[in-house]
């Protein structure tokens, strides 16, 4: 394989969210803290340690327990946030989901939210126009595109988003548990577009609590635990060692959180 | 900001959004832009002239040229103190570069000024104070008062994300700042062993080569003008590298 064909590469990335022991939200605070010398963080490592190569064209679901450093992770790959320690190197142009609806403004219209969200996504104002016909149509929002978002409810608030984010060929695709809104109609045509992608030779990278929507998107699964990687390879396999996984005991910390 | 440059279609569409909510917010906004500064003026000559006998000719001009500008740099550092923690929720899901967000306060600043500058003429028409042919060189004025200011928003943006009563602390601090800059007050007035403080203001720098123009008619001299390039400079200079430093730990404290 030649590097071209490199879309992800992570080399030893941990990333530490410093939490301070006690909240000091204010200058004030801050330094009566540190002259008390009293200034003591915890250290939450929410990766650790990760080596990851992803290729052009790769499905690569992520899968683990509610704080096991999935959407972390994500946000490193996204660019979003930068490595504590190791090397993150990512190649190609970015469209990342982590959350449907980012960067709306509740006040201004449909339409005019196309504009400001994939202007966030880096597009110039003639790429969007180009576009504008096609995001509207994919979203099929119809006439509702022309009143403000605050009406909206989130399953449109998804459409749009969604319709938006892949309105290009992205070479890296990044979904965060993006596809559990939205009634049965849109899903599939969600997961008809993310194939199309992958056909193009979109890296897809999506997280999903849904088994069946990671075997029926990805080719490939990665098992996060605690911030390590624990297993790699294909769906199938590390589907089932999750599952395995599952009904053990270890699910202390999320157990009484599985309501719905 | 090269990155900035990138997305100047997007913090044009920002500032058009500022301005937008600015405006839209109140039916008389827009009037309100221009009749602050008038009354804030109406004030300071009351003040100045009939309690502090200041004798200065023309004084309305020149306090209304020291209120626009001032106005537009403390107003432009609040608001980008406050832009970032504004978009803390899309700078923790976007890789945007987070300098399109000060950015485009202190533009939507420069156009709220030249918006505010339509009043200013009126005031010279009216008291005869004359439109003289150095107003051209008022861009040139307001680009460095603009350079200036985004410098400071840069280097004070990422300390609000860091510490929330920053923000507080440079509001009060800004008063202080106003009152050791001749901007309402003629440098006169000023004891002779305080002037240093005055004299050694970048801001009256920046100030003066926004108000000669107007109220001496008098395109500021060379050497002057040299200095405030050079203060200008500096302050966006520094700004640039505050911030790039800082840059990739806003995420992770908004």
């Amino acid at each position: 394989m030649t590097d071209t064909e490199l879309r992800i590469r992570l080399d030893g990335v941990s990333l530490c969210y410093r939490l301070a022991k006690q909240r000091i939200p204010s200058l004030k605070e801050y330094a009566i803290h540190w002259m008390r010398g009293a200034l003591s963080y915890e250290k939450l490592w929410a990766v650790r340690d990760l080596s990851l190569t992803v290729r052009r064209g790769e499905t690569l679901g992520i899968v683990g327990r509610n704080g096991a450093g999935k959407s972390t992770l994500l946000k490193v790959i996204s660019r979003v946030l930068k490595p504590t320690t190791g090397k993150a190197e990512i190649h190609g142009r970015l469209s990342p989901i982590l959350e449907l609806g980012t960067g709306f403004d509740m006040e201004l219209t449909g339409l005019e939210n196309v504009y400001l969200n994939a202007l966030l996504l880096g597009r110039s104002r003639r790429e969007i126009d180009a576009r504008v016909g096609d995001i509207v149509e994919f979203s099929g929002l119809g006439d509702f595109i022309r009143a403000p978002i605050r009406n909206y409810s989130s399953g449109m608030q998804a459409r749009l988003g969604f319709s938006v984010a892949t309105a290009w060929v992205p070479e890296i695709l990044i979904l965060d548990e993006v596809l559990a809104v939205g009634d049965a109609s849109f899903i599939t045509k969600c997961t008809d577009r993310i194939r199309e992608f992958h056909d193009a030779g979109t890296t897809v990278l999506m997280v999903s609590h849904s088994a069946a929507a990671v075997r029926q998107n990805c080719s490939r699964c990665v098992w996060l635990d605690a911030g390590r990687l624990r297993a790699d390879g294909a769906t199938e396999e590390v589907l089932e060692r999750y599952a395995h996984a599952g009904t053990e005991p270890d699910q202390r910390a999320v157990g009484h959180l599985h309501l719905g | 900001m090269r990155e900035a440059l990138k997305y100047r279609d997007l913090v044009r569409t920002l500032v058009a959004r500022e301005l937008k909510v600015r405006y839209r917010r109140s039916a008389i906004g827009f009037v309100w832009t221009m009749l602050q500064p008038l009354l804030m003026m109406l004030v300071m000559q009351l003040v100045f002239s009939a309690i502090f006998r200041v004798q200065l000719p023309n004084y309305s001009v020149y306090a209304l040229a020291g209120i626009l500008f001032w106005n537009f740099f403390s107003q432009s550092i609040v608001a980008s103190m406050n832009s970032l923690r504004g978009n803390a929720q899309l700078l923790q899901k976007l890789p945007v570069p987070k300098a399109v967000f000060p950015l485009a306060t202190v533009i939507s600043g420069v156009v709220n000024l030249l918006f505010a500058l339509v009043p200013l003429f009126g005031l010279l028409l009216v008291t005869g104070h004359s439109l003289a042919p150095s107003l051209f060189f008022l861009p040139v004025s307001i680009f460095l008062a603009a350079l200036f200011t985004l410098g400071a928003g840069l280097l004070l943006s990422p300390l609000a994300v860091f510490f929330s009563d920053v923000v507080e602390l440079i509001g009060v601090l800004l008063t202080l700042l106003m009152y050791l800059t001749p901007v309402i007050y003629p440098q006169e007035i000023v004891p002779a062993r305080m002037r240093w403080v005055v004299h050694y203001n970048p801001i009256r720098s920046i100030l003066e080569v926004f108000r000669d123009p107007i109220y001496l008619h008098k395109v500021p001299p060379l050497s002057h003008l040299t200095v405030s390039i050079a203060i200008a400079a500096l302050a966006f200079g520094l700004g640039v590298w505050v911030f790039r430093r800082s840059s990739d730990r806003i995420p992770f404290y908004i």
